[in-house]
């Protein structure tokens, strides 16, 4: 649904020429060392930075070509929190980009466990919360929109390391979300992750991106090879194999 | 596709949301009606607006309440919407509840401009007077987009920083300006100067209402109609344009509806500082930040909180008057540092 063809501009000097496919139905994991381009990589899908050489396209119309409303119906980001100074009550910020109504919010609240902190103020929440938040937040903007061609798709999710402040029981039910997401409401879901062995368990794709350039993309297993993960990264790893799924990748001490 | 999808049901409110709106809204104009028919009776022309109905006036006092206090109340009414309204939405706009046009030294940016005219152009003629609202716009929105243009340099934590630094380098520049001016001006224009540095709304006529009623509406509407996008600008740019908002466009429509409405109003009464602080601040203890809310509710409290401190003025000096901008300092000064000693801004 999302194609990129990125061919190096004036605002992202920092990443290489890149062309990709984003599909509905799908869970697409970026990786890459601090500093790879990731983030900006998904300024770009989002449309928030302007590829001047090479357009963005969704649903094969250029961003530029969409109204801002109708492509906020159709793609939500959730960046790293920015705080911001206000104090909102978690059920007002969660509708704050779109309202699809009493019974959906309940379920998309409930969906990140966070029904409980409804009257909450969200200064005083933790890290993972807020990020929790924020993510329930993009899911109500895309359910807000109006949708004559419901069959379709669900929509793109795009999520800078939605997982960075979560537990690891938070970390597994984020992922798994994602994977429903992506599944059940044919969504495309693009998240820049850190950890390896989430993207590894959960991801369909991955692209690997080092220096502003996408060094390797396929499956998971394709892709996160030892080898080359060791030399992107410059870390010592060991594959831990384990039944049934991908390999599991530790440090060594 | 339809690319031109409009999204039901966004506007839209919860019932319970509606009637809590309405309450508050309600609450507030009732507060500032009943303040009005209080700040018409008060003071050394002291005249109940049912006294006018009824004719139990004489007609000298009546003419005198028309001249001179109806255009004082209006206009009370006005430039408190406008301070508190441009104090809630620069707020927003920084995502910091610091901002405030007199902090930021947009009041002081456009005072100097004012005084620049009065003193190069002396005469109270049609020139004059219009020419003294063309300055205020200039200065303010010279001072705002030099303020705003050093915040976006400076993104992140150090932002708030930069920004009260700017104010108070802005603010002395604008007083060393005033002080030059001092040396220039004749002894009667001194007297008008400092004075209206203090911020009255003692020499309303209705020649400056009447600009004040035609300019300051327009930019009161400007702002409330930004109200959704305040919002969204609270998730951050990025997510914010995800969301739908163009963000440049805000910008531009806030600061320009900002800098019409605070320029015209420090042209007609001076400085009255620490408004757009207290009031939005105020409010959002109580209904929480959002603009739909607290925009039109600010400019309600705005008007409320001038109108009483005006009718203050009149009355705490009787039969003379203090400057009213020097009694909402007083109010404003302390509750801002109390706000700094806290240490607690996200409210």
């Amino acid at each position: 649904m999302l194609n990129l063809h990125h061919a190096g501009l004036i605002d992202t000097p920092s990443l290489s020429p890149l062309h990709g496919e984003v599909r509905a139905g799908e869970l697409l994991a970026i990786v890459g060392p601090n500093g790879a381009g990731k983030t900006t990589l998904l300024t770009l899908l989002s449309g928030f930075r302007h590829s001047q050489l090479g357009p963005v396209t969704l649903d094969g119309w250029f961003l530029d070509a969409w109204t801002p409303a109708a492509l906020a119906g159709r793609r939500a980001l959730v960046a790293q929190f920015e705080p911001t100074g206000f104090d909102w009550r978690v059920r007002d910020l969660v509708v704050l980009s779109g309202d699809p109504g009493d019974a959906a919010v309940a379920e998309i609240m409930g969906q990140l466990e966070l029904s409980r902190l409804a009257g909450r103020g969200v200064l005083s929440l933790s890290g993972g919360e807020r990020q929790r938040v924020m993510v329930a937040r993009a899911l109500c903007q895309l359910a807000a929109a109006p949708r004559d061609d419901k069959a379709r798709d669900g929509g793109l999710l795009l999520l800078d390391e939605p997982t960075s402040a979560l537990d690891i029981g938070q970390q597994q039910r984020m992922m798994r979300l994602l994977r429903r997401l992506a599944a059940e409401r044919h969504m495309a879901v693009v998240g820049v992750l850190h950890d390896l062995n989430l993207a590894a368990t959960y991801a369909d794709r991955v692209w690997l991106m080092a220096a502003g350039k996408r060094v390797a993309h396929g499956t998971p297993d394709q892709v996160l090879e030892t080898e080359r993960l060791a030399l992107t990264y410059r870390a010592e790893l060991q594959a831990l194999e384990r039944d049934g799924a991908a390999p599991w990748l530790a440090l060594k001490p | 596709m339809d690319m031109t999808l409009s999204h039901a049901g966004r506007g839209a409110l919860p019932r319970r949301r509606l009637s809590h709106r309405l309450g508050v809204l309600g609450g507030l104009s009732l507060a500032l009606l009943l303040a009005l028919g209080w700040a018409a009776s008060s003071g050394s022309l002291g005249i109940s607006p049912v006294e006018l109905v009824t004719g139990e006036v004489t007609a000298m006092d009546g003419r005198v309440w028309w001249q001179l206090r109806l255009p004082r109340l209006l206009l009370g009414v006005l430039v408190g919407a406008m301070l508190a309204g441009s104090g809630a939405a620069m707020q927003g706009l920084f995502r910091n509840p610091l901002a405030d046009p007199t902090l930021l030294g947009l009041a002081s940016g456009a005072g100097l401009c004012v005084a620049v005219w009065v003193v190069l152009f002396p005469g109270s003629d049609a020139f004059g007077l219009y020419g003294q609202f063309v300055a205020g716009f200039l200065g303010a929105l010279g001072v705002c987009l030099l303020v705003f243009g050093l915040a976006r340099r400076r993104a992140g934590s150090g932002a708030v920083l930069t920004l009260l630094l700017a104010g108070l380098a802005i603010n002395t520049l604008a007083g060393a300006g005033g002080g030059l001016l001092a040396f220039l001006a004749s002894d009667e224009q001194l007297r008008q100067l400092s004075l209206w540095g203090m911020g009255s709304l003692a020499h309303s006529l209705w020649g400056a209402t009447l600009v004040a009623l035609v300019l300051v509406p327009p930019a009161l509407v400007a702002l409330l109609r930004r109200a959704r996008d305040l919002d969204l600008l609270q998730l951050g740019e990025a997510t914010a344009h995800a969301a739908g908002l163009d963000g440049r466009r805000l910008t531009r429509r806030v600061v320009a509806a900002t800098s019409l409405g605070v320029g015209v109003c420090v042209a007609v009464s001076g400085i009255i500082g620490f408004l757009g602080l207290l009031v939005p601040h105020c409010l959002r203890l109580w209904l929480g930040p959002g603009h739909r809310l607290l925009l039109p509710a600010s400019m309600l409290g705005g008007a409320l909180l001038l109108v009483v401190a005006d009718g203050l003025a009149r009355v705490l000096a009787m039969p003379a008057e203090m400057p009213v901008g020097l009694l909402t300092s007083l109010l404003g000064g302390p509750y801002f540092l109390y706000l700094l000693l806290r240490g607690r801004h996200g409210c």
